[in-house]
């Protein structure tokens, strides 16, 4: 049985079960990277020239984990999964540029999704895809099909019970339904913005959700909110969408600031192309709206800890000052 | 309606041409210098690339002209560019003016879009008359380009230093002046032949390096640092295959007929690069690959922090053609001295290589 790798990196944490189902339909197993480590980043690092940005410095570090552990590992080429959107050169180039930076790693399978060029290019992209595992089209028809749906019960999931996705990948894995967190909707939350890439990565933004949780508050993310819902939102600030991912930083951006979260912390790491710009969005609407405190973190591999939790603290210390003060006027 | 428009290079010339004939009212911000770049970052997002920062203050500076019509180049499948306009028209509002912003989709309209636009500019000019002015910019435009081009070659032959500068610039403004194809055609000439005619070093046997990288920094030399003069400097022939009249040619005329001139370059890109990322990132891998044998080096020049570059960056040195590859990033904390440096360290490796090759020989 063939062994597939896959990095736990960029878009793992969208696609992991749509992935894991198309591959396990195919009779290969998939084996994931372990979550990322100083060791890894540092690995990746130095490999790649070093404007590279950190998700992809990350990304390389996990194939490296990888090497030995899989015969082939998975890299999508991900243009476009709407029409008349683009995505940032790094992921369209992502096979290409690990072929060249990694050249001991295990074959690549890549596929290059781009619904611009037609429902039929696609899904001659997934049988070249299933090819490399089986002669049997038919099997590789219901293998996507069932991988689609793998993907939808994955985003409903989230956005019904309020999950980030690594917990409702766990809740996948061990086929539960059970509501894992109990969901006291008193509780003040804190809407974090950006990529799952960054926000589901802890050693990326130094368990920026447990420290909220601890520090008592309800962590909102995109994947909580429904998928229809974060498209007009990104309509009603950007006009049409343009990145392919836009709506995990512009939609989830205008949604929370109008959704009357305590506050608003969005995550983008340096250097990012797509995120320059979109951050600015969301972050000029803010300043706008003025009702909803937003902070901006641009994270590195570079950035301490120290330093990032003394900005949390002052921003939840400017929330808790800003809830006694509308109390007090309240009275 | 005043238009504005924003710089790269010299389009501002066939442009100007276009206007004027046209007679629509326009503002030509000043060329690209410390006010405008300073003006620039200033008013954008900091993680922004060098051509943003740069154009964003054109836009401000042809604002304060008056200008309340701005053209700015946008569209889907480029890069970060096609957000361009819409984040630039926020900042011109944000300061008060009271401009439009007018998106150029060159890569998807292609002609017909940018003719549509220059009709509503012009207010509904008959269309002969818009295609006989864009034909004279485009003459301009042509006319620019086969100068630099010998410009480049006789930079590093020439006996005394900045002889080929000085001429291109009196050649910029020449052309710049001429309004009307005869004068345009005899002031090729001279230029041309005055070039011919500069005295050069008969044993000088150039090194060649050839210049690739993102569009707009390879074009704007304020961007740069004039990296071409300071390499015809240190005696190098500089060759670039990028030229506004060559980009032209194809994207607006050529490719809609199904020519593709860059089929040759992706082709030699495809066992390290399979894919278009974006931007000018294939073609870079693509310019190493198919010049392997005609250049001694490549200067492979990108705005810091540019995605497609960045690919093409990784890329480039894996390559099994190894022609020596100096990545020069642009932005707006460049210094002169620290970049003359690198290139004076370059040539010497190209020409200990190239001392090495003969000798084996």
């Amino acid at each position: 049985m063939a062994t597939i790798g896959i990095p736990r990196a960029l878009l793992y944490y969208q696609y992991y079960p749509m992935w894991q189902t198309f591959f396990g339909e195919l009779g290969a197993e998939t084996v994931v990277s372990p979550p990322t480590t100083q060791a890894m980043v540092a690995a990746g690092s130095a490999r790649v020239v070093t404007d590279t940005c950190l998700p992809v410095k990350v990304f390389c570090g996990h194939v490296l984990s990888l090497t030995d552990r899989c015969d082939y590992i998975f890299i999508p080429a991900v243009r476009s999964i709407k029409s008349k959107t683009y995505n940032c050169s790094k992921f369209l180039g992502l096979p290409d540029m690990t072929r060249a930076v990694i050249p001991e790693a295990p074959p690549v399978l890549d596929i290059d999704i781009d619904v611009n060029r037609g429902k039929r290019v696609l899904y001659q992209n997934i049988y070249k895809l299933g090819r490399n595992l089986t002669r049997n089209p038919t099997k590789i028809r219901q293998a996507a099909i069932n991988a689609w749906q793998a993907h939808l019960d994955y985003q409903s999931l989230m956005s019904r019970e309020g999950l980030t996705p690594p917990q409702a990948i766990k809740i996948e894995q061990i086929s539960g339904r059970a509501s894992m967190i109990d969901s006291t909707l008193t509780q003040p939350s804190i809407a974090i913005i950006g990529h799952p890439y960054l926000l589901y990565d802890g050693y990326i933004n130094h368990r920026l959700i447990p420290r909220l949780e601890q520090a008592n508050y309800k962590v909102s993310t995109p994947e909580m909110v429904i998928t229809a819902e974060l498209e007009a939102a990104t309509a009603r600030l950007a006009g049409g969408t343009y990145w392919t991912y836009e709506a995990d930083v512009v939609g989830a951006g205008e949604y929370y600031l109008r959704s009357g979260v305590s506050g608003i912390i969005g995550i983008m790491t340096f250097s990012c192309g797509p995120d320059s710009l979109m951050m600015h969005l969301v972050h000029r609407q803010a300043a706008m709206l003025s009702n909803t405190p937003f902070m901006n973190l641009t994270l590195e591999e570079h950035t301490a800890e120290a330093g990032l939790i003394t900005r949390l603290e002052a921003f939840l210390d400017m929330i808790q000052r800003k809830k006694k003060r509308q109390v007090e006027t309240c009275v | 309606m005043r238009v504005g428009i924003p710089h790269a290079g010299n389009i501002y010339i066939p442009l100007k041409a276009i206007f004027q004939r046209l007679e629509v009212d326009y503002v030509i911000p000043p060329l690209n210098n410390q006010r405008t770049l300073s003006l620039g970052v200033k008013h954008s997002p900091e993680g922004l690339c060098i051509p943003f920062k740069l154009t964003m203050g054109n836009m401000i500076e042809a604002a304060e002209q008056g200008a309340d019509t701005l053209l700015m180049p946008g569209g889907y499948g480029i890069c970060r560019l096609g957000y361009y306009a819409k984040i630039q028209e926020q900042v011109i509002h944000d300061l008060g003016y009271n401009a439009e912003m007018i998106q150029l989709g060159v890569s998807e309209q292609k002609l017909l879009g940018l003719l549509q636009i220059i009709k509503r500019l012009t207010n509904n000019a008959p269309w002969p008359r818009i295609i006989s002015a864009c034909r004279f910019g485009l003459a301009k435009l042509n006319a620019l380009d086969d100068i630099e081009r010998l410009v480049q070659k006789t930079r590093a032959t020439e006996i005394n230093r900045g002889t080929a500068n000085q001429i291109y610039t009196e050649a910029i403004k020449a052309i710049d002046d001429a309004d009307n194809y005869r004068t345009l055609k005899q002031v090729k000439k001279t230029y041309l032949d005055k070039l011919q005619n500069v005295t050069r070093d008969p044993q000088a046997r150039p090194l060649v390096v050839g210049i690739t990288g993102e569009f707009y920094v390879l074009l704007e030399p304020f961007s740069n640092m004039d990296v071409e003069k300071e390499l015809g400097k240190l005696g190098v022939e500089v060759r670039r295959t990028t030229f506004i009249s060559e980009w032209t040619k194809f994207s607006l005329f050529l490719n809609p007929l199904g020519v593709d001139e860059k089929s040759k370059i992706h082709r030699a890109a495809q066992p390290y690069l399979k894919r278009d990322v974006g931007g000018d990132g294939w073609e870079s891998v693509g310019e190493k690959v198919l010049h392997a044998n005609e250049y001694d080096g490549l200067v492979h020049l990108a705005p810091f922090t540019c995605m497609p570059e960045i690919v093409a960056q990784n890329i480039m040195p894996k390559t099994r053609e190894n022609t020596p590859v100096l990545t020069v990033l642009c932005d707006e904390q460049m210094g002169k001295a620290g970049l003359i440096t690198r290139l004076e360290a370059f040539v010497d490796l190209l020409e200990y290589r190239r001392e090495k090759r003969n000798n084996s020989h």
